[in-house]
């Protein structure tokens, strides 16, 4: 039953766990009201929210033009703030699926809220090009239905288009994958309930009994979903980067662009679970769950796919060189040395050079290095999309129209505006539903529990296979 | 049985091979095909040695690479048959030979696979000038081609070298150490190797089998070959482990372990062909002329090798490997790793042969832009589809793959008893809700 | 689904393991076992249960391929003969195109079905109110339930016993 576990693995879980224990800390923190952190936090996050309500409906009633777009620059914030959301919007189903499939243990710990981070972190990816097509009320153009404008297609072959599929498949794909693990923690806090509560999560729970034949096929699913959710979240920054790649624009048209974005998009999306995580395990007293070893293995996540994003820059670098062809050359050197250089020192220097501490174990399981690397490598994956889009824009084919462009308040308002989205969404996330999948630390508690491995383990995991065969 | 014992008769045989490869390969040195045969390139012959060069080289590679990516990802289960891996990395030593010969035949103009190598193209008062090819000669040059594949590859084959060692020693001692001493040594110089083979690796592509499309360039290039070379690694590897399984060897490998193995080998067909096509499609929909060029001459020119390398690996791993029974079943995991071995190496002829027959009609015929429009027209014995001859070349190089793989493997004991990881793998079982 | 109520006879374990050896005793006692409930999945049980494998993959299989030609079929209709667009000097038909879109939709539709049929099967939905044996088997106790609706009073009692004797902490009677 219980697979043996080599003893030069860490354990998973802390404090010497029962069945009962686990349920009561994790549950826990949906029945109690909520402290006085919470509440702070999520009034600050709300009330940015509202900031970029405000700014939203500003441009919704001025238009467009209240942003600081102009002839050549079409994509500014908007754009860079999307790209950046929907990379962040990646590690819930890398955690959750490409994790499974390689079998690392330790996501199980994480992969709820990395989940639920996934899904908001597309929904305010979505805002901006639904808020830049200037008319977002006629946003339903962009489905392909019969109309009234005679048999006038959308573009099937544009990039945009596939997009607009790409992010709708992903976003239902990830609800369905996130809410279907939930179900059984549902039922978990429902049967501690009592009253208004109980009905409330009756509700959601959808019946969940625990029954052989529910949980073989619960799992079946959670694994074939798992699955085919691998190629989709590699489809859905693939095809952001196709916005790019399939253009003609130098410094944009090049072939790397599907696999070095989909890299990018895990490194951001790390960084930012790595931000939550280290507040949503202080805050909720998860440190037993949310172990030191879990934070490590993320970080090593983030080197690695630091240093791929890095070898990407250097391949383009290079090749941009060895293309021998002028536009593209000027491209990088417009990049490297030109108006935004900072941007780009701030790409390389966030995103390459500085995930190279991790290489130390002490730093890789210090909290608050990884705070603040995590902070740092979200801002770089900011600065990476902003030199993609604004450099290469601001100097395009045609000298007499080179601008530089800087974003409006509006554009500000309206990226913070998603910010306080998103924390509010997941700051009810974590009131109402267990933060950590219950189940899922269940079933792993007797071969990663401390009890079992590590130095505090009272017996053996040989004794415990063997037992087991 | 723990020990591997490279019986007469296999070296018999992998020799027997090996002859027939060499034969083969002296026979494509004197069967020239007709449009460039008068210039005497030889082409044929370097562009095979070429080809099965990079091919079996870059296997060698990316088993270090996985060896390492695995060793600092804690997998556990594939320990059972580590030792096979490290037998192949040690190939590398082969393949740098190999690629000093071809550099050699750079130096001494032996043959004509690199445009960039060819006489006076960086010396503007030459006839044979070219402006562009002159832009990247800090990086194609002669020197740089042997040094760096010496300097990178020594470098290669040092790492792979050290984990084995490594590896073979905790066999010896590994109990007697503290807190899995040996194993950590591993795990420092895979951390060490996976930087440098990201960093390293698309150089040598680049030069190895980029440039012989000289002009071209795809800054996807490098990792689309790489997920061509694991591919043909884990065919192999299906391979060998159920020849040696027959044997007798390597029993405590069961049908688990072979079931991960063919997962490796769907899920990297359909990343191989997400590689192939992204190149293809952003090439295709940009429509920027000195990129299609590439695709236009082998769409045009090699309708078989094009649509076959899609056929190959992908539609046909797709389909097969899709069900569990097939990863499961000797007899399909067998046929499937037969296709995805040959489809790869179908792959490295399809991505070097067009390339280096343009490259000779060029340099035979004067004219050379007009030769270039005219590409491989018509069909063209050893290029546009591998012949007998190309066959029997595959075959050698896989009878002196196998011999060194099988050399290396008969002087260690196949059990890695003192793995940490030696119980999870023994005990390995790919539960359906993994 | 009420119609009549069921007359359920189970045993709560403390232990996965012992939940396990009680059903292969189960088993071979030949006692009908109504279902087992857990806090959370168990490897191997749908083995000894004798479960059969989970056709799910089927349903995803089928839906995958309807979302496939879905896509394919309406692109290549539309952009041939519907309304044909000429983009970037391309031919109508333009598969390589057409690839994202037909990734995508096959995912979408075998995601959906595969869920959707996992609920009705399941008997699981919005609203679905199933009897509950006991509240701790969504937090610690593993249960082994027979009904006893049909089962006379030396039957029941046998049950009893073997549940006492298999190592259930508790033991109870519930109509549902």
């Amino acid at each position: 039953m219980s697979a043996s576990v080599s003893r030069i693995r860490e354990p998973l879980v802390l404090g010497n766990k029962s069945y009962h224990q686990i349920t009561e800390d994790l549950v826990g923190p949906t029945e109690k009201t909520p402290d006085r952190m919470w509440v702070i936090a999520f009034i600050l996050s709300v009330s940015l929210f509202a900031y970029g309500m405000f700014a939203l409906i500003w441009t919704f009633y001025f238009g467009i033009g209240s942003w600081n777009l102009n002839r050549t620059i079409g994509w500014g914030y908007d754009i860079t703030n999307f790209v950046w959301w929907i990379g962040i919007g990646h590690a819930g189903t890398l955690i959750s699926a490409i994790l499974l499939l390689f079998r690392q243990r330790w996501r199980t710990g994480v992969n709820r809220a990395a989940e639920a981070m996934t899904i908001f972190a597309v929904m305010c990816a979505g805002l901006f090009p639904a808020t830049h097509t200037g008319r977002p009320w006629f946003d339903f153009f962009m489905f392909p239905y019969p109309n009234t404008r005679g048999p006038l297609w959308v573009n099937f072959n544009s990039p945009l288009l596939w997009d607009l599929f790409a992010i709708s498949t992903y976003f239902t794909v990830s609800l369905l994958f996130w809410y279907t693990g939930l179900v059984p923690d549902f039922a978990s806090v429902r049967d501690r309930a009592k009253g208004i509560r109980k009905k409330i999560y009756a509700f959601v729970s959808m019946g969940w009994t625990g029954a052989a034949k529910h949980w073989q096929r619960h799992e079946y699913l959670s694994l074939v979903l798992a699955g085919i959710a691998t190629p989709l979240v590699l489809s859905v920054h693939t095809i952001v980067s196709f916005d790019f790649a399939t253009a003609v624009v130098p410094g944009w048209h090049t072939t790397i662009f599907p696999p070095y974005f989909v890299a990018g998009a895990i490194f951001s999306g790390f960084a930012m679970v790595q931000t939550l995580m280290v507040i949503t395990r202080k805050a909720f007293r998860l440190q037993e769950y949310i172990t030191v070893n879990h934070i490590e293995s993320m970080n090593k996540v983030i080197l690695v796919t630091g240093t791929m994003v890095g070898s990407a820059y250097l391949i383009e670098l290079f090749i941009a060189w060895y293309s021998g062809y002028i536009y593209e050359q000027f491209a990088f050197y417009n990049r490297v040395l030109g108006p935004y250089f900072w941007a780009y020192i701030g790409m390389m220097g966030c995103n390459l050079l500085s995930p190279q501490v991790f290489w130390s174990k002490k730093i890789r399981r210090s909290v608050f290095w990884t705070f603040l690397m995590s902070i740092f490598v979200n801002i770089g994956m900011w600065f990476e999309r902003f030199v993609i889009i604004a450099t290469t824009l601001a100097k395009d084919f045609l000298p007499s129209s080179w601008s530089y462009y800087w974003p409006s308040w509006v554009e500000i308002g309206i990226y913070l505006g998603t910010i306080g989205l998103f924390f509010t969404l997941y700051l009810i996330f974590a009131r109402v539903a267990p933060v950590v999948a219950i189940a899922e630390v269940k079933h792993i508690l007797k071969q990663y529990g401390d009890q079992y491995l590590g130095p505090n383990a009272k017996e053996h995991h040989q004794e415990q296979s063997e037992k087991a065969h | 049985m723990k020990q591997f014992i490279f019986e007469a008769k296999q070296k018999q045989f992998l020799m027997g091979l090996m002859a027939l490869g060499a034969v083969c390969l002296v026979l494509s040195y004197i069967f020239e095909p007709d449009s460039i045969a008068e210039a005497g390139f030889h082409q044929r012959f370097w562009s095979n040695l070429l080809h099965n060069g990079a091919f079996f080289t870059g296997m060698a590679f990316m088993t270090t690479f996985v060896i390492a990516a695995f060793v600092t990802a804690y997998s556990g289960w594939h320990v059972m048959f580590k030792r096979l891996w490290e037998a192949f990395s040690l190939f590398l030593i082969v393949g740098l030979v190999i690629f000093v010969l071809l550099g050699l035949g750079n130096v001494f103009h032996l043959h004509h696979l690199y445009h960039w190598a060819a006489e006076g193209i960086t010396d503007p008062s030459s006839p044979n000038f070219d402006e562009v090819i002159a832009g990247k000669a800090g990086f194609l040059n002669n020197g740089w081609y042997i040094g760096g594949t010496l300097l990178i590859g020594g470098l290669w084959y040092f790492i792979a070298r050290r984990m084995r060692q490594l590896s073979v020693q905790e066999d010896i001692d590994g109990d007697k150490v503290e807190n899995f001493a040996y194993h950590r040594k591993i795990r420092f110089w895979a951390a060490l190797f996976l930087p440098i083979a990201a960093f390293t690796g698309p150089a040598l592509i680049w030069q190895w089998v980029m440039s012989v499309d000289a002009h071209w360039y795809s800054t996807l290039f490098a990792w689309y070959s790489m997920a061509s070379w694991f591919l043909a690694a884990c065919s192999l590897t299906i391979l060998l482990l159920i020849y040696l399984k027959s044997l007798g060897y390597f029993e405590k490998v069961t049908v688990e372990h072979l079931h991960d193995l063919g997962k490796y080998m769907f899920a990297f067909s359909i990343f191989w062909t997400y590689c192939w096509f992204s190149q293809y499609m952003l090439i295709w929909y940009g429509n920027v002329g000195e990129e299609t060029i590439y695709f236009k001459e082998r769409l045009t020119h090699y309708p078989v090798l094009f649509y076959g390398n899609l056929f190959v690996n992908f539609a046909l791993p797709f389909l097969i490997l899709m069900r569990n029974t097939t990863k499961r079943r000797k007899g399909t995991l067998v046929f499937t790793a037969i296709l995805v071995f040959i489809g790869h190496w179908w792959d490295y002829f399809y991505m070097i042969k067009p390339g280096t027959l343009i490259t000779a009609q060029e340099a035979a015929h004067a004219g050379a832009h007009e030769a270039a429009q005219h590409g491989a027209a018509g069909f063209v014995a050893g290029f546009t589809i591998p012949g007998l001859l190309e066959l029997g070349i595959m075959l050698g190089f896989v009878g002196l793959f196998i011999y060194v793989v099988f050399h290396h493997l008969s002087k260690v004991s196949l059990d890695p008893v003192n793995d940490p990881y030696y119980e999870e793998s023994v005990h390995h079982e790919v539960q359906p809700y993994e | 689904m009420k119609s009549h109520s069921k007359k359920v006879l189970f045993g709560l374990y403390n232990d996965e393991e012992e939940l396990m050896a009680a059903i292969s005793g189960a088993k071979s006692k030949h006692l009908n076992i109504m279902d087992v409930y857990s806090p959370f999945p168990i490897h191997g049980m749908e083995k000894i249960l004798g479960l059969e494998e989970s056709r799910l993959h089927i349903v995803g299989f089928i839906f995958g391929m309807i979302g496939t030609l879905t896509a394919f079929l309406g692109m290549t209709w539309i952009f041939t003969s519907d309304w044909p667009t000429i983009f970037g000097g391309k031919p109508y038909f333009s598969l390589p195109a057409f690839v994202p879109i037909i990734f995508e939709l096959t995912v979408l539709f075998s995601a959906i079905a595969m869920t959707v049929v996992f609920y009705i099967v399941c008997g699981l939905g919005f609203g679905v109110d199933n009897p509950i044996l006991d509240d701790r088997i969504t937090d610690d106790k593993f249960c082994l339930a027979f009904q006893t609706n049909d089962l006379s009073g030396t039957d029941v009692s046998n049950i009893k016993k073997f549940l006492k004797e298999s190592g259930a902490a508790e033991i109870h009677e519930k109509e549902v």
